[in-house]
């Protein structure tokens, strides 16, 4: 999945008051719970990026010592930067940029028809098999209404990836054909 | 241990074939997802199943009985007691009120009328709709008329339930709440669930998948054998 | 839209369609026999001379004295609405299919007044071609039946023929006014392109006001005879007579039909309180859901027992008063009756009366089967869940059986009470002497020795009620019951094709 804008979100997350980078780690896992788990070492790198442009500052430390005991609080700059990104619209699939897409037109550029059917087959069964997984997860009685949403966000593209899948298996004779006329 | 079998079912509508000679098995309290696309076969196939239809070649035994060859009566009697169907709409008498739709099986079986009435009342409080006891089907939603559905479908206790893309006439949020309820109440007594659809994401509430093309059975959706590219995702 | 286009839309029916178009045509034909045959009888031309001169060169008292053809004409004319009820119910038939593919056409872009062309098209030429041939019939007819007897008398009028005029407004009238029911019909349809949508159920039944009419009926009726005895007085009120009877008879018979959606209604509840076991319940959510299909499927035959039931009172009358004259004459030493003119008529009257029920039954097996075919989506899928057909049957025969048993009886007792307001409530004979001679006919022939046996003697006049006709009344009521019975069981033959499971392919 594309690029997260970790920044915006650590900002997002120091909205409601400041933290420590250790507890940003704790929430960002929480709220985002099937999203790439965040490094404390990216925690940092970037914390110390928006302290430089001046988005957060520090708020004080607990004791003398390591890094890790600096709390962070939102600027009013800050603020403003979280606020400007909330009110941007992402801009809607801009480009085709899926590997899943790129392996199928790749496939049919250097083998058969047969290459390619058989990496859908294959690619379909994965999708499925991932599907099968999160509805799982989301059925869950213990599953928050976060693992629900996220889960949910999940599907749905599978779900999309998985329709192109069967549309693309119908057309991959004719699609072998254009490409090697 | 498998309950429902079929073994080289053909049916045809007139010259057309549906099926081709289809074979599957469905165990006790599996949840078996028949897809495909528009046309395979698949609602045909769960005709069959339910003893609705009669293969023209093939047989279809539950529980080791061969069921195609008994009489229309027998069929009738099997669906009403051990099966449940639920389709895509419209299966609610749109004269009685939804507790009465509900409680018609258990009328059929010969309940008394409050027993099966307290029963419609339990189910459709399961299903969220207890609110809708009293009113017809014209006067409800979409998703009301099909939570009624399912509990009527499942107020017997049924062992299989026959679902033919029963979110199919509802939106995302909709259809999923009726299939969750569905799936969770089907595991709870046990009941197992043939679910026809063409949508991938309904056919991951299954255990397992069957795909059709052209009346016979293209692939089973069954574990995964290729290496997933980068790992975890 | 092209003619062409119009002709081939009009014509993309199934064969329900073609059915109905048949049906519309056939029923058209009858009405404009029925029609026709009353216009004839009222061309009879009035002979010269005084008020009670008789046209001679008939057999038939109904068609000689010219103070009973408006009756007899009026008969004809009520065989009308029997005949009329058909074609209403045949105008149904295959009716929510075809308001499908009227809608169809209004979504694609067909005006509201392209889609009522199309409809009256196929309504007003079917309608057409049936009174056409009605017409053809009748004329045929009257040539074939042109039969004078030895002394020259004719069986029926075949002599005379309505004006032009007047076959022209049956042949084209009838067509005009069956095109405008139907458009009539078919507002809904063409006012919205999304088709007829189910509204919101009823909770409440329908009103008790059918009694009132009823009521009205009864009571016009009631008052016909004291008008019809002021009039020797003034002669001032003799419009009046018709329209009572006119009035009356329409008040109750529409009473009694709406009466029966009200029967229906509480039928459906009473079932639904405290019948057990499905079928009774399927059956009483139809019945309450739609208390008014009871009313149009049942309305010929209801108007045609009222029809019976007030025959039978009168006939019961004529009979009452028959019976006292006949014992009257035996005191005076005469025998047999009076007049059996009247008592002849009324075998007219019932043989009407028993056609009228059989076109009646024709519509009511239109009406039903149409209502299972109507739903044989709802019955497949039911089927599919395991109802057993035998419990559809089952709903289906209390589905015409509840509200028909009441319904009959309701026609009935209107008819009855009807009959008896219009005739006297009892028969009165004798108040006078008659001379009478105890002997031989040889010794009463002869004036010499008739004079000693002569005897004149006294007859007191008596007063009998009419008694109300009860067995002429079950029998009537046994005919309806046997036609519902007949009905359901062709009903039940073709919710056999409608429950195969292949219907639940076809949405």
């Amino acid at each position: 999945m594309g690029g997260v804008s970790t920044p915006h979100v650590l900002l997002g997350l120091l909205a409601g008051g400041s933290r420590h980078g250790y507890e940003l780690k704790r929430a960002h896992d929480e709220r985002l719970p099937r999203a790439r788990p965040l490094a404390f070492g990216q925690v940092y790198a970037t914390l110390g990026r928006l302290e430089r442009d001046g988005l957060v500052a520090s708020a004080g430390q607990d004791r003398v010592g390591g890094p890790d005991r600096t709390a962070y609080a939102l600027t009013d700059q800050g603020r403003d930067a979280l606020d400007q990104w909330l009110s941007t619209v992402e801009a809607p699939m801009p480009y085709v940029a899926s590997t899943l897409f790129a392996k199928v037109v790749v496939a049919l550029l250097v083998a058969d028809v047969d290459r390619a059917r058989s990496y859908l087959v294959a690619q379909r069964a994965a999708h499925t098999a991932r599907l099968r997984e999160l509805t799982t997860v989301k059925g869950d009685p213990a599953a928050t209404l976060s693992d629900v949403v996220a889960a949910d966000f999940a599907i749905a593209h599978l779900d999309a990836d998985l329709r192109w899948l069967h549309a693309t298996l119908g057309r991959v004779a004719d699609w072998h054909r254009e490409v090697h006329p | 241990m498998t309950q429902l079998q079929a073994r080289g079912v053909v049916r045809a509508y007139g010259p057309t074939p549906a099926l081709r000679g289809v074979t599957l098995e469905v165990a006790e309290g599996e949840i078996v997802a028949v897809t495909g696309p528009s046309g395979c076969g698949k609602s045909t196939l769960l005709h069959c199943l339910a003893g609705i239809l009669r293969p023209d070649v093939g047989e279809v035994t539950w529980r080791g009985h061969r069921i195609d060859t008994w009489s229309e009566a027998a069929r009738s009697r099997l669906r009403r007691t051990e099966f449940g169907v639920l389709f895509q709409f419209g299966q609610l008498v749109a004269e009685l009120t939804a507790a009465e739709n509900v409680a018609l099986p258990l009328l059929l079986a010969g309940t008394g009328r409050r027993e099966a009435r307290t029963a419609a009342l339990t189910w459709l409080e399961r299903f969220g709709v207890a609110e809708v006891a009293d009113v017809r089907p014209g006067e409800m939603s979409g998703g009301q008329q099909q939570r009624c559905a399912t509990a009527r479908a499942l107020v017997t206790e049924p062992r299989v339930l026959f679902a033919d893309e029963p979110t199919g006439a509802l939106d995302t949020l909709a259809g999923e709440q009726v299939l969750t309820q569905l799936v969770r109440l089907a595991r709870e007594q046990r009941t197992a669930v043939v679910l026809v659809t063409h949508e991938p994401r309904i056919a991951a509430y299954a255990d397992r998948e069957i795909v059709l093309r052209d009346g016979l059975v293209d692939h089973t959706g069954l574990g995964l054998d290729v290496p997933l590219a980068g790992g975890a995702r | 839209m092209r003619p062409t286009t119009l002709l081939r839309l009009a014509l993309a029916g199934t064969r329900t369609d073609t059915a109905r178009v048949v049906l519309t045509a056939l029923s058209a034909l009858l009405a404009a026999l029925a029609g026709l045959t009353a216009l004839t009888v009222l061309a009879i031309e009035k002979p010269a001379g005084d008020a009670w001169a008789q046209s001679e060169q008939y057999r038939n008292a109904l068609l000689r004295e010219p103070g009973l053809r408006g009756g007899t004409a009026f008969a004809l004319l009520m065989l009308m609405i029997p005949v009329l009820a058909l074609a209403g119910q045949c105008a149904r038939l295959g009716a929510p299919a075809r308001d499908r593919r009227l809608a169809a056409l209004r979504l694609a872009g067909a005006t509201p007044g392209q889609v009522t062309r199309l409809v009256v098209l196929e309504t007003g030429v079917a309608a057409l071609l049936g009174t056409l041939v009605g017409l053809g019939v009748y004329l045929v007819g009257r040539d074939l039946l042109h039969r004078p007897d030895a002394q020259g008398r004719l069986a029926l009028p075949t002599d005379v023929l309505p004006s032009t005029g007047a076959l022209a407004g049956v042949v084209l009238g009838l067509p005009v006014v069956a095109a405008l029911a139907t458009v009539l019909m078919l507002r809904t349809v063409t006012t919205s392109p999304l088709g007829v949508t189910r509204k919101a159920a009823r909770e409440r039944g329908p009103g008790p006001w059918a009694g009132l009419l009823i009521g009205f009926g009864v009571a016009s009726f009631a008052v016909i005879r004291p008008v019809v005895n002021s009039i020797d007085d003034d002669g001032g009120l003799t419009w009046l007579v018709p329209l009572l009877f006119a009035v009356g008879a329409l008040a109750a018979m529409i009473g009694v039909v709406i009466g029966t959606g009200w029967l229906s209604y509480h039928c459906g509840r009473l079932l639904r309180r405290h019948a057990r076991g499905p079928a009774a319940l399927l059956a009483a959510g139809r019945l309450m859901a739609d208390p008014w299909a009871g009313s149009r499927t049942f309305a010929a035959l209801l108007a045609a027992l009222i029809f019976g039931g007030g025959a039978a009172a009168q006939r019961a009358y004529f009979g009452a008063k028959d019976q006292l004259e006949r014992e009257q004459n035996r005191v005076a030493g005469l025998d047999g009756g009076t007049n059996p003119f009247y008592l002849s008529t009324m075998d007219y009257v019932d043989g009407a009366i028993a056609v009228a029920i059989l076109i009646a039954t024709g519509g009511l097996i239109v009406a039903l089967v149409e209502g299972i075919v109507a739903r044989r989506r709802a019955y497949a899928a039911l089927v599919a869940t395991g109802v057993p057909r035998a419990t559809l049957s089952r709903s289906v025969a209390w589905q015409a059986l509840a509200p028909a048993v009441p319904a009959i009886l309701l026609a009935l007792t209107v008819g009855t009470l009807l009959g008896r307001g219009l005739a006297a409530a009892e028969v009165s004979a004798g108040g006078g002497s008659a001379m009478i001679c105890e002997a031989t006919a040889a010794l009463c022939a002869d004036p010499a020795t008739s004079a000693q046996y002569n005897r004149i003697v006294h007859i007191p006049e008596v007063q009998r009620a009419v008694p109300v006709p009860l067995e002429h009344l079950a029998w009537l009521g046994a005919g309806a019951l046997a036609a519902v019975l007949v009905t359901i069981g062709v009903g039940l033959l073709f919710l056999r094709v409608s429950t195969a499971l292949d219907e639940l392919r076809t949405t």
